[in-house]
């Protein structure tokens, strides 16, 4: 009916494809958190064994103080606030070293670095969380065959971080699976540090992004001034359609939402103070290389914080005169693509997950509150992209809403619902 | 509640809902944005209204009139909010149109407006679901169910699956209704959706009663079967006079 009613349209109405570029970041950020969620209820322990306080990790975001669930409620917040703003103090550092490398071009250096941390973690990370849920669900694998399988599924993702030659689906699961496992070992923090470290951090990509001479501005600037890629782990969202659809697009300019990764050298520098934390009573069963495991998770969520989403202005020029030339800009299509998708820190999707895991150990109606506010926070982030188009930090608008709703809905909406529901009266 | 049953009661609330969110609002992204949003304003407006009865938890179940209050208030509230959500809709259906002028593309269809009440409406009622029924369902895995002492035929989590399931039929096809009536200012489509909307919640407290639910769980279904059936009819009328009118 409607079709014959306009014959003129080209390919029917504007609702088509209005939004992709949004729907586009925001899938593979639901598809994190979700199955973010579903590891943390079937990894959290059962209520009986958390008896042993030894579980928590000692990682950089609990160098300052440990939580234990008798101390007062201020002792936690003032010990909560020190741990946050310590990791917080790593994590400047580290983004400064990253510039300065970036700065005088040690790029091969630190793209060498991003590698070996994405192998790193894909391999004893993911493999730690792969381990225990086989424990979980008593499945049983021989040792061989786990390890190839391991190394292989490793060795694809580290290539696939910085290659051009690999399919953009594989390279965006790997981001999504990176992004999972180190938010994983981000839920194990305490709960009280949990909800001031993101908070800090939120207010840290504020003013990384957004100060004059805010690391990452620094860092971006730099990078699109180069002509380069960022150095830094990227979920680039898939290029959507072709290019004549560039001009209608609500988001001419590309969005990068940045995340630097810390150095290698932090590792032993943090480590030695965790260390010899009596967490190595830990019920694990291998507690040397899980203490490792730990400082280098931290050392990984150093670099998964910083994240600003970063529109670079030059890809507009870029744009144009490719999108004038259509069979150039074949040749061309790295560039062009690259430059026209929203790229999203995998920061961003780390602390967004986090966020959503840790509701997860309260209730799933705190979980899908969080998920509403959290993405929602992101459309407005985009929406303020497509409007100021320079990066934009996607942390603080998403996580404080995160952080309210949490808190609303647990403590406001929790009863009332259940309440009502339990009573079958519903409206 | 194995995981089965547990499963299974979350399909009997959310299935319908699945399948219109794959066959129809998956497909362009635009709806998936109407429905994210849809549901967070009814978020927002199920905090704000427990938030004003927070004081008063909780309410002692022989409390009949309380319950009257507190359902004719959040009902009353949900339909102003409705209201609010057709003013935005309305600002962005401008916003639409503006925007495919200037690709010079059709303006919106009728059945694109459908569609995005549609998806507004999916958004109410699949917020109800989780927030009444789904979150219930997932803390109670494990070895036992759970009855409620007053309505011991069914397990209480296939009762609340089953009011959840009517009330997402009547939240999602009701917008669709109110969106129309609004736009054709047609009186009759506007008092339908709130009166139906007020009584699908008032049947609920027969569950009160002892023994009541088996007489307000079929009244619902017959009140959500009601709003689908009106519905149809609507939105056949209106193609058909879009269709003639051309």
């Amino acid at each position: 009916m409607r079709r014959r009613r306009t014959p003129t349209a080209m390919d029917g109405s504007i609702l088509d494809s209005l939004g992709q570029e949004i729907v586009g970041v925001m899938s593979p950020v639901s598809i994190c958190m979700l199955l973010v969620v579903l590891l943390v209820s079937c990894l959290s322990p059962l209520p009986s064994s958390i008896d042993s306080p030894s579980s928590t990790p000692v990682t950089a975001a609990t160098l300052v103080y440990l939580e234990s669930p008798s101390d007062p409620p201020a002792k936690k917040l003032a010990g909560a606030l020190l741990n946050a703003a310590v990791f917080v103090v790593l994590v400047a550092a580290v983004t400064f070293l990253l510039v300065i490398l970036y700065y005088y071009n040690f790029t091969g250096f630190l793209k060498a670095y991003m590698r070996f941390s994405a192998f790193f973690v894909l391999a004893s990370m993911g493999g730690s969380i792969l381990f225990s849920l086989f424990r979980r669900f008593s499945l049983s694998l021989d040792a061989p065959s786990a390890i190839l399988l391991l190394l292989n599924f490793s060795v694809i993702g580290v290539l696939s971080i910085f290659s051009p030659a690999v399919p953009i689906v594989v390279r965006q699961s790997y981001m999504v699976a990176l992004a999972i496992i180190v938010a994983a070992w981000f839920t194990k923090l305490p709960e009280w540090t949990t909800w001031t470290l993101l908070l800090a951090l939120a207010a840290y990509d504020l003013a990384a992004v957004l100060c004059p001479r805010g690391p990452l501005r620094i860092l971006v600037d730099l990078a699109s001034s180069r002509d380069e890629e960022l150095p830094a782990l990227v979920y680039e969202a898939r290029p959507t359609a072709s290019n004549h659809s560039v001009s209608s697009s609500p988001f001419p300019a590309a969005s990068v939402e940045l995340q630097p990764q810390y150095p290698v050298n932090l590792n032993p520098n943090a480590n030695p103070n965790s260390e010899p934390s009596p967490n190595s009573s830990s019920n694990d069963s291998s507690p040397g290389p899980n203490q490792a495991d730990d400082s280098v998770v931290e050392i990984e969520s150093l670099a998964e914080e910083t994240l600003p989403l970063v529109p670079a202005a030059t890809s507009i020029t870029q744009l144009g005169s490719t999108h004038g030339d259509p069979i150039s800009s074949v040749e061309q299509d790295d560039i062009f693509e690259t430059s026209r998708g929203i790229r999203l820190g995998l920061g961003d999707f780390v602390f967004y997950s986090v966020l959503v895991g840790r509701a997860a150990m309260f209730d799933l109606m705190t979980v899908y509150a969080c998920y509403l506010a959290i993405i929602s926070g992101l459309g407005c982030t985009l929406i303020l992209l497509s409007i100021c188009r320079h990066a934009l930090p996607a942390l603080p608008i998403s996580i404080t809403l995160g952080v309210v709703f949490y808190f609303l809905t647990r403590l406001v909406m929790e009863p009332f619902v259940v309440g009502a529901s339990t009573s079958l009266i519903m409206f | 509640m194995t995981v089965a049953a547990g499963l299974g009661y979350a399909l009997i609330a959310l299935g319908p809902a699945l399948s219109i969110f794959v066959s129809v609002i998956a497909k362009k992204p635009f709806l998936v944005l109407t429905l994210l949003s849809s549901t967070l304003f009814w978020l927002v407006s199920l905090i704000l209204l427990s938030g004003a009865w927070r004081a008063f938890l909780p309410i002692k179940s022989s409390a009949l009139w309380a319950y009257v209050i507190v359902i004719v208030t959040s009902v009353s509230f949900q339909e102003g909010v409705r209201l609010v959500f057709w003013k935005l809709y309305k600002k962005l259906e401008e916003m639409l149109n503006a925007f495919a002028d200037r690709k010079s593309k059709p303006r919106l269809f009728l059945t694109d407006k459908m569609q995005i009440g549609l998806a507004g409406g999916l958004g109410h009622g699949v917020a109800h679901a989780v927030f009444f029924c789904l979150s219930l369902l997932t803390p109670a895995f494990g070895g036992a169910t759970y009855y409620v002492e007053r309505c011991s035929h069914m397990p209480f989590f296939l009762i609340s699956a089953i009011i959840s399931l009517a009330f997402l039929l009547i939240h999602t096809f009701s917008m669709v209704i109110a969106f129309n009536g609004y736009a054709e200012s047609r009186k009759s489509d506007q008092f339908f959706v709130p009166v139906i909307h007020m009584v699908a919640a008032i049947m609920t407290l027969i569950n009160l009663a002892p023994g009541g639910c088996a007489i307000g769980v079929p009244l619902l279904c017959i009140s959500a079967a009601l709003t689908l059936q009106y519905c149809w009819k609507m939105v056949c009328r209106r193609l058909r006079d879009n269709s003639d009118g051309r």
